[in-house]
């Protein structure tokens, strides 16, 4: 049986164009046993192993002199549970293909981001989110993983027996382990309204926490170069639209909610994202507003996002014990971007505010370590789970201070 | 009967969108607009090309017209397959797969006593 299969010498290069890299080899293991026989021959090479998902991220979590591996074979649906809403499904599996997955089962995630052409590992890993104040990021639905750890050891856990594993592995990076199979926390398959409304922005600053509360999800783009916003909400139809005597509705759809949440992408793009206190959240809006229209605004015409994130309790989730408001600014790929990020990144820094660790960031590990509080606890677990640094090529040894 | 009216190539070759605004946004953006008439019977798809002083083209940005009707878009907001810089002189090459009307529009409010030019393009 042909277990390890390599297509070597491939240049990767991620969604956006901007991470390029050559590995030594690029690998599919088609089994678990595959899996483990790769990180324990790397082990034995000191060679370094990532995963990469569908290569939506644009910082250099994937990036490896060595083995990048993808989990593509690990796909669909493994088991399900129609009473606790659970199912367990291959760490492969790409989002757009799971919504179709679970509805044909009866079952519907809770949230996905603006996209879904990432892998559910993948959005797991980063901390990708969706928006809505009572609504978690991804990685909160994650209740029990199956990975293979730097030892290559094959591992089960779950939030009932292990808590803080669980915790540490939903926006883990690939560190701990390879994740081959994820349990995810569901809901009945459900139905949702789409609503996009124009609105002048200073109208919809003011009633920022009516829309919060108003809407099962709701965020806000705001162009600028008309200083205008566009705000998005998604609500159960049965639900009567509130009335938004400051806004012109220009959109409505309704479907299931996978077909109804994400939305299609195809011009590329950078971005910077920051996740800060949600208290914080409209002024620093105000000031990241101002700052574009004073200086940016010459070269910058793509929108600011603007996202409503609660609290979980992940070691290193970037809404850690705080709800949060999401801050990104995105840039035409093909433009320059460098300047803008780090002048837009001045600014939320100094809300307290954390970095998406699958966007552009220029933050390191001291800089990190204060912004968690359980970033010693999960530097502790990576060691222990992988103690010769199977999943640590540099750049993600100089991001964890672990040189 | 008028079987069509306009032109499948046009020129705009005077664009610059002013940097500053003033008065309330958008109502009063500084910008340049392209108003495009398709008084025919067929959706009109356009693809625009613009042209620097001093850099290759860029484009083509699409747009699509519905038949019968009139659509105004603003440079400012153009940004696929990527944002255009205010304050930069460009001209604007516009073609279409059927006969279209375009007209050209610089509203400039970098100070309050705000002015509008407007002019067609030229056809070719």
């Amino acid at each position: 049986m042909k277990i390890l299969r390599t297509h070597s010498a491939d240049e990767f290069i991620n969604w956006s164009g901007s991470l390029r890299f050559i590995p030594r080899s690029q690998v599919w293991p088609a089994t678990e046993q595959a899996v483990c026989v790769y990180v324990r021959d790397a082990a034995a090479r000191g060679r370094k192993i990532r995963v990469a998902g569908s290569g939506h991220s644009s910082s250099p979590i994937v990036q490896t002199p060595d083995i990048l591996m993808s989990m593509r074979d690990h796909h669909g649906l493994i088991d399900y549970d129609l009473h606790s809403h659970r199912a367990m499904v291959g760490a492969g599996t790409v989002l757009h293909d799971l919504g179709s997955i679970l509805h044909n089962v009866g079952l519907g995630m809770q949230n996905l981001g603006d996209v879904d052409t990432q892998t559910i590992a993948g959005v797991i890993s980063t901390g990708t989110h969706g928006s809505g104040r009572k609504l978690q990021n991804i990685s909160a639905t994650l209740i029990g993983v199956r990975a293979i750890t730097g030892n290559a050891e094959v591992v089960d856990w779950s939030v009932e027996q292990h808590p803080d594993l669980i915790n540490a592995a939903r926006v883990s990076m690939g560190l701990l382990g390879i994740f081959t199979a994820v349990r995810l926390q569901l809901e009945p398959t459900y139905r949702l309204r789409r609503r996009e409304y124009c609105a002048r922005t200073e109208d919809c600053l003011a009633h920022l926490d009516e829309l919060a509360d108003a809407h099962r999800n709701f965020d806000f783009y705001w162009y600028p170069r008309r200083d205008e916003v566009k705000i998005r909400t998604l609500n159960p139809p049965e639900v009567p639209p509130p009335s938004l005597p400051f806004a012109r509705c220009i959109k409505e759809q309704e479907g299931f909610s996978h077909e109804i949440i994400a939305r299609e992408r195809e011009l590329k793009f950078e971005e910077l994202e920051y996740f800060l206190p949600a208290d914080a959240g409209p002024e620093c809006f105000r000031e990241v507003r101002q700052r574009i229209l004073q200086r940016h605004r010459k070269h910058v015409g793509w929108r600011v996002l603007y996202r409503l994130i609660a609290r979980d309790d992940a070691f290193l989730s970037p809404v850690h014990g705080r709800d949060s408001v999401a801050i990104s600014v995105h840039q035409n790929a093909s433009l320059p971007y460098q300047e803008y990020f780090d002048d837009i990144e001045f600014i939320v820094r100094a809300y307290d505010g954390r970095p998406h660790w699958g966007k552009k960031h220029s933050l390191r590990a001291e800089q990190l370590a204060a912004l968690y509080p359980r970033w010693d606890d999960f530097i502790k677990l990576r060691r222990e789970l992988d103690p010769n640094g199977v999943f640590l090529p540099e750049p993600m040894a100089q991001l964890l201070g672990e040189e | 009967m008028l079987k069509t009216i306009g032109s499948k190539v046009w020129a705009i070759p005077g664009g610059h969108m002013p940097l500053l605004s003033s008065g309330a946004e958008p109502r009063d953006t500084s910008r340049d607009e392209l108003c495009v008439l398709n008084a025919g019977h067929f959706d009109a798809h356009l693809q625009l090309t613009i042209y620097y002083e001093d850099r290759e083209p860029v484009g083509p940005y699409p747009l699509k017209v519905v038949a019968q009707r009139v659509r105004h878009v603003r440079f400012n907001d153009l940004i696929d397959p990527h944002a255009l810089p205010l304050d930069t002189p460009y001209a604007v090459l516009v073609v279409a797969d059927h006969p279209v009307v375009v007209q050209f529009t610089r509203r400039d409010t970098s100070q309050a006593a705000n002015a509008i030019a407007t002019t067609l393009a030229y056809p070719g």
